[in-house]
């Protein structure tokens, strides 16, 4: 009796044990997933101050007047772009789910290239999106390359 | 007592609680905003000074194209990015309540009239996708719209350099009755304000349909 106690009690330790190695170990996807959390929730927060007067909230936009986010073709096309507009701001005309918009969007040169990657995590995962993180290696390095905005 | 009676007792106070009722609901008029000044037993009310702008279809608009008509007046400029947005989205929600209405306009004026033109305030009123007779967006000489933002409608509007965009002006919006006397004063960049401009409108058309 008494060792079958002892038994069930050890192996029930045992799992636990299996559990929490498992759960805790940093493994490669948790890892990103918490990362993607991090950029998604310090992204929403820069979205809502430098974004979302002209672009809304929910990311749809004004008239023709600011284009849409929440469903983009050209969001989903060039990404590339996005990054180095955020940064650069944009002139002349550009052509969004079929309809043309023409205004200028002022650009926000003050940003670091990790707030330009949080503002790209969250709105390339929010709405219709779901890209994944969006690293700041990834920006810096795109950011190098958008000479023609700068 | 009989039934008989007692129906009429019931219907008689049914009727007086009725009566009481409604002449609880008979509302209060809005507010006139601004000075006033009492001589003998009239009242003179602060009222909007006459003035002559230019909207996004070269046509002039001046009082006369507000009168006998409830208006909602702005102040704004289409390169900003700060309050302009919000407050046009809010606008926008005003257009679409009131798009029917014919005694109801919209004037929102630029205070950047050397960069904001005719045509460029008619690209951005076709870009909002409304109706230039609906909603005017008018230019004109900057001194006289800092001016009558100023001495008219109590809004801020004015150059500052210190500012990002270069002006300083407040996000108000005004409602402005038949006889140009000011009505409401709401924050354009607030939904729930907009919400109490709305409900404020209709009450003001009731207001003109009892007169």
């Amino acid at each position: 009796m008494n060792s079958r106690i002892v038994r069930f009690v050890l192996t029930t330790l045992v799992v636990f044990a299996c559990l929490y190695i498992q759960r805790c170990t940093p493994g490669t996807d948790n890892k990103s997933s918490t990362k993607l959390k991090q950029y998604y929730v310090k992204g929403e927060a820069l979205y809502i101050t430098y974004c979302s007067n002209c672009h809304q909230k929910d990311g749809s936009g004004l008239g023709l007047l600011y284009p849409p986010l929440n469903k983009s073709d050209y969001m989903s096309s060039r990404r590339q772009d996005v990054i180095c507009l955020i940064k650069y701001g944009l002139q002349g005309e550009i052509i969004v789910n079929g309809k043309g918009y023409n205004k200028p969007m002022p650009p926000l040169p003050r940003l670091t290239d990790l707030e330009i990657a949080e503002i790209a995590t969250y709105i390339y995962n929010t709405w219709s999106h779901q890209e994944g993180l969006i690293d700041v290696k990834e920006v810096s390095g795109t950011l190098s390359q958008c000479k023609d905005l700068q | 007592m009989t039934r008989r009676r007692w129906t009429r007792l019931v219907m008689g106070l049914f009727i007086i609680s009725g009566w009481m009722l409604t002449s609880c609901i008979q509302e209060k008029p809005l507010p006139i905003l601004g000075e006033r000044d009492v001589q003998g037993t009239d009242t003179i009310y602060h009222t909007i000074a006459d003035f002559r702008f230019i909207d996004q279809d070269s046509n002039i608009v001046s009082k006369e194209t507000f009168k006998n008509k409830i208006y909602v007046a702005d102040f704004f400029f289409t390169s900003c990015r700060s309050i302009c947005p919000k407050m046009k989205t809010q606008m926008l929600r005003v257009y679409d309540k009131i798009e029917q209405e014919p005694d109801v306009l919209l004037l929102s004026h630029t205070i950047d009239p050397e960069y904001d033109t005719v045509g460029l305030l008619h690209d951005y009123a076709e870009r909002l996708g409304v109706k230039s007779n609906k909603w005017h967006f008018v230019t004109g000489n900057k001194d006289d719209i800092y001016n009558i933002a100023q001495t008219s409608y109590f809004a801020t509007a004015m150059e500052d350099k210190s500012e990002p965009d270069g002006f300083l002006h407040s996000g108000a919006f005004l409602l402005i009755d038949k006889h140009s006397r000011i009505r409401g004063k709401y924050d354009g960049t607030k939904e729930e304000d907009v919400n109490r401009l709305i409900a404020d409108i209709k009450r003001l058309q009731r207001e003109n349909s009892q007169q």
